[in-house]
């Protein structure tokens, strides 16, 4: 017995002095969060890949599948729990300005509290972002982005992975195919589409589905994706994101920065809001009054730059408080126009109550959109009817929403005629377009969505708070991998936070310069002096392992 | 009087029954991992937004606390408010309700009428070929999955021959001025015609094969022997002597497939996007929308509790053997 122990020790003196003293401690076994693969496929497979390259790294990984609602809660509110986590963000046409993004997602001021879970901080970017925010001047503006999408690829603070196709279908003999307009960024499915969209017979009615319930009709609250299909219909704005991401007059006759901070807008004469009365600038003021005004939480973000609204005649001038560029594509282009008769006495009622406007369902909404609202058969169907009387009428009698929570039955209802536009498809692209080449009724378009899915590293726990270590982490996979495996090509490869989708926008060079393979990750991880001992990597010079793995 | 005593001591033990539905459902959605906050997780979702939302949900409140204002809503018929929907769960409930109730009885009526039936005549021609061919294929019915048997209801009736509507309550675009105005439409019941018929065809294995069983029990006791003798016709014998015997544990067993259909309802309402209380449920679940899911599994177990009530008195009624005392 004793001798045993004697050789044990010796094997632990040998073993000690072998080590070189410089070796830091074996990195513990880190997690990365996932949706389980029922619901999420893609990012399933997605993680499992990716963990596999990080496990030929020397690391010992643990993908943890658990549902949005479960994992939403521990990245958001345990800041310091998580190591690294799926995560995704969807295209909206305001996000067609690229100030969203750049600034909440990785700005020092939301990283307590806000989208910059991750905790990433770095002043130079912090500065950069800020620039970019204030500079009007478009060609200068750029640089700045192009400058912090270059520093995001240097700092890999996300593993950007892709950026998916957005796959929808419509039935050609009822829509005239060249009518339908694709907006880049978002796909078929969107607002030009449903205004420009022309019958190529006798059906003037466009339906189209959708999975998810209706939450609300509201213009003071922003309840859901799908509602918004609604409210950008129901209800105008001074400026629409146009079908190449970039801010148009709508509701607006012109807009024109006067100075940094003063932007001039003359409203179109002769509007009418659904029941009858006229639109005026006064109800413009009003309704971006509303907006800050505490009612409507989910719309302040979007209206609190704003100093004063001043009205002369038809001008409207917007007085801001600091100079930020994206103010016409995230606040003008945001905040739906109310009617301030039918409003006002709703606010003030409202006031004196717990409940905020969010809770306030009109029983019929009223707007001066394109589309007048009809009825809506809860958790069913929501209909609304064509405004002939609008400036940009459209071509279809009535557009009905139809509720399908079963992605098979809506391709059946596709086929079948029950509804003439697929709106949402959650079922494997494939499947639409061999169902489409086998009907040839239907025609399938797929998009670059502006939206991406990437993994992010939990920058307050080490190793991820090395940079080093998340560049070796993304560089150790191949994006066309993911593409084809998990994707079934159905995205494009990513290394920036702005999709190739917003071309003005989109630094094409961060994305061709960015090599990877398991040889650049190795690479990578030595020059910062993480070391590999009997396939385990360790820390770089003598740092120690301060979490214990879970 | 009896009567009134055992109705009185059943009221108790319903009341009982009710609170510690109305406590476990209230801790059961708090304590499941989540977060109501999760679905408002956005770029833009700033501490006030989060901060004003728990208030206003009544989340910032200590959970004994909420646990007691709860309780207090609901002596007064208050369900609360949807974090979801933002609107009070009583009147969404009050929407589904009756879409699921009338897929529920119209299928089950419908399952226990055939499955009462032909048990019955099943029993009566035991051993012989229609038996025999017919009690596998009654399993097989009862072995599929519902979720299945829809989709391939769907793909037959409405995709391939177009027979029958694929999926809500009515045409798209049709507006109705009320529930009774929609009940009672063509296009209704046009709607109702898959969903209910999958329900049914799923449920009728019970009861058939309940009542068979039974019948065969029925048929070897002496008073079957002895009506037999008497000279009585097959038919007087079959339906007035043993069917109404046998037919006891079948009234009790709807009784329970209704609450059973009601949380099982959910496949089918998803597969023909019937707005029923089973996929909101399901959703409020998911979105941890505590009084929508509170609300509508009250609702559900309101409706199990009223059912076994009636059962048990039936049964009283029916069989006069049985005494509450």
């Amino acid at each position: 017995m004793k001798s045993l122990l004697r050789i044990a020790f010796a094997a632990f003196v040998v073993t000690a002095i072998a080590l070189p003293a410089w070796a830091g401690d074996p990195i513990r076994k880190i997690t990365v969060l996932s949706r389980p693969q029922a619901g999420q496929q893609a990012e399933f497979q997605s993680v499992q890949l990716i963990a596999q390259e990080w496990r030929k790294l020397g690391l010992d990984v643990e993908v943890r599948a658990i549902p949005w609602e479960q994992m939403s809660d521990e990245v958001w509110y345990k800041r310091d729990q998580w190591d690294s986590t799926a995560w995704q963000m969807v295209g909206r046409p305001e996000r067609s300005d690229p100030d969203e993004l750049i600034f909440n997602l990785f700005h020092s001021s939301t990283a307590k509290d806000g989208y910059n879970f991750a905790g990433y901080l770095n002043k130079d970017y912090d500065a950069t972002a800020e620039a970019q925010r204030g500079e009007i001047d478009p060609a200068k503006r750029k640089a700045l982005v192009f400058k912090a999408q270059e520093i995001l690829s240097k700092d890999q603070p996300y593993m950007m992975l892709v950026h998916p196709k957005s796959t929808f279908a419509f039935d050609k003999t009822v829509w005239k195919p060249e009518s339908v307009v694709n907006q880049s960024g978002i796909g078929i499915r969107n607002t030009w589409t449903f205004l420009g969209v022309e019958p190529a017979g006798a059906k003037k009615d466009l339906i189209i589905n959708s999975s998810d319930n209706i939450k609300a009709i509201n213009p003071l609250y922003i309840s859901g994706s799908v509602d918004s299909w609604i409210t950008e219909l129901v209800w105008d704005r001074l400026l629409r994101v146009g079908p190449d991401g970039l801010p148009k007059a709508w509701a607006a006759e012109s807009f024109t920065w006067k100075d940094g901070t003063t932007v001039d807008v003359k409203l179109k004469s002769g509007m009418k809001w659904h029941d009858g009365k006229p639109v005026t600038p006064d109800d413009v003021k009003f309704s971006f009054e509303a907006a800050v005004g505490g009612e409507a939480p989910m719309y302040k973000p979007f209206a609190t730059n704003i100093d004063s609204i001043t009205t002369n005649g038809d001008a409207i001038t917007f007085k801001l408080k600091k100079p930020a560029a994206s103010f016409v594509t995230s606040s003008l282009a945001k905040v739906n126009l109310i009617p301030k008769h039918i409003w006002e006495p709703i606010l003030k009622d409202l006031a004196a109550k717990p409940e905020t406007a969010e809770s306030y369902q009109e029983q019929m909404p009223i707007g001066s959109g394109p589309f007048k609202f009809t009825s809506w058969a809860k958790n069913e169907s929501v209909t609304l009817a064509a405004n002939k009387d609008h400036f940009a009428a459209p071509k279809v009698d009535r557009w009905i929403l139809r509720i399908v929570p079963n992605a098979e039955a809506a391709l059946g209802m596709l086929r079948s005629g029950e509804i003439n536009f697929m709106g949402e498809f959650t079922g494997d692209p494939q499947v639409l377009i061999d169902a489409a080449k086998k009907d040839g009724d239907l025609e399938v378009v797929s998009t670059v969505d502006m939206g991406f899915r990437y993994i992010a590293f939990n920058e307050r726990r080490a190793p991820f708070n090395d940079p080093a270590f998340r560049r070796a982490l993304s560089e150790a996979v191949d994006r066309q991998l993911i593409v084809k495996a998990a994707y079934k090509s159905f995205a494009v490869g990513s290394n920036s936070i702005v999709s190739p989708a917003l071309e003005f926008w989109h630094d094409k060079s961060v994305v061709d310069s960015f090599k990877t393979g398991q040889a650049v990750a190795a690479k990578t991880l030595k020059d910062a002096g993480y070391t590999l001992e009997g396939g385990k990597l360790r820390y770089p010079g003598d740092t120690k392992e301060t979490i214990a793995a879970k | 009087m009896k009567n009134f005593k055992a109705v009185g001591s059943r009221l108790l033990q319903l009341a009982l029954v009710l609170w510690a539905v109305v406590t476990i459902l209230f801790l059961m959605f708090r304590l499941m991992p989540g977060n109501p906050m999760a679905a408002y997780i956005d770029p833009t979702f700033t501490l006030e937004q989060q901060q004003q939302l728990m208030a206003q949900f009544g989340l910032d409140k200590p959970l004994w606390h909420q646990y007691l204002i709860y309780l207090g809503n609901l002596l007064q018929g208050e369900l609360g408010q949807s974090f979801r929907y933002r609107e009070p769960v009583g009147q969404r409930i009050w929407i589904l309700l009756p879409n699921t109730l009338i897929l529920t009885f119209s299928s089950l009526i419908v399952a226990y009428v055939f499955g009462i039936l032909a048990g019955a005549y099943l029993a009566w021609r035991r051993g012989s070929w229609v038996e025999q061919a017919a009690i596998p294929l009654v399993l097989t019915t009862r072995a599929m999955p519902e979720f299945w048997l829809g989709m391939v209801m769907l793909a037959i009736f409405s995709f391939s021959l177009g027979w029958l509507p694929a999926g809500g309550t009515r045409a798209p675009g049709n507006e109705y001025s009320g529930f009774l105005d929609l009940y009672t439409s063509r296009d209704f019941l046009a709607h109702l015609a898959l969903p209910a018929a999958t329900l049914a065809i799923y449920s009728q294995g019970l009861p058939l094969l309940l009542m068979r069983s039974n019948m065969l029990d029925v048929m070897k006791e002496d008073f079957v022997t002895m009506a037999r003798i008497k000279g009585l016709s097959t038919w007087t014998v079959m339906v007035r002597h043993a069917a109404r015997n046998a037919l006891l544990p079948v009234m009790t067993s709807f009784a329970i497939a209704v609450g059973y259909q009601l949380q099982g309802n959910v496949v089918v309402e998803s597969v023909f996007s019937w707005p029923g209380l089973g996929r909101e449920l399901v959703n409020a679940v998911a979105a941890s929308d505590y009084p929508l899911a509170q609300g509508a599994f009250l609702m559900i177990a309101l409706v199990v509790i009223f059912m076994n009530l009636l059962a048990d008195l039936l049964y009283a009624f029916l069989d006069p053997r049985i005494s509450h005392a």
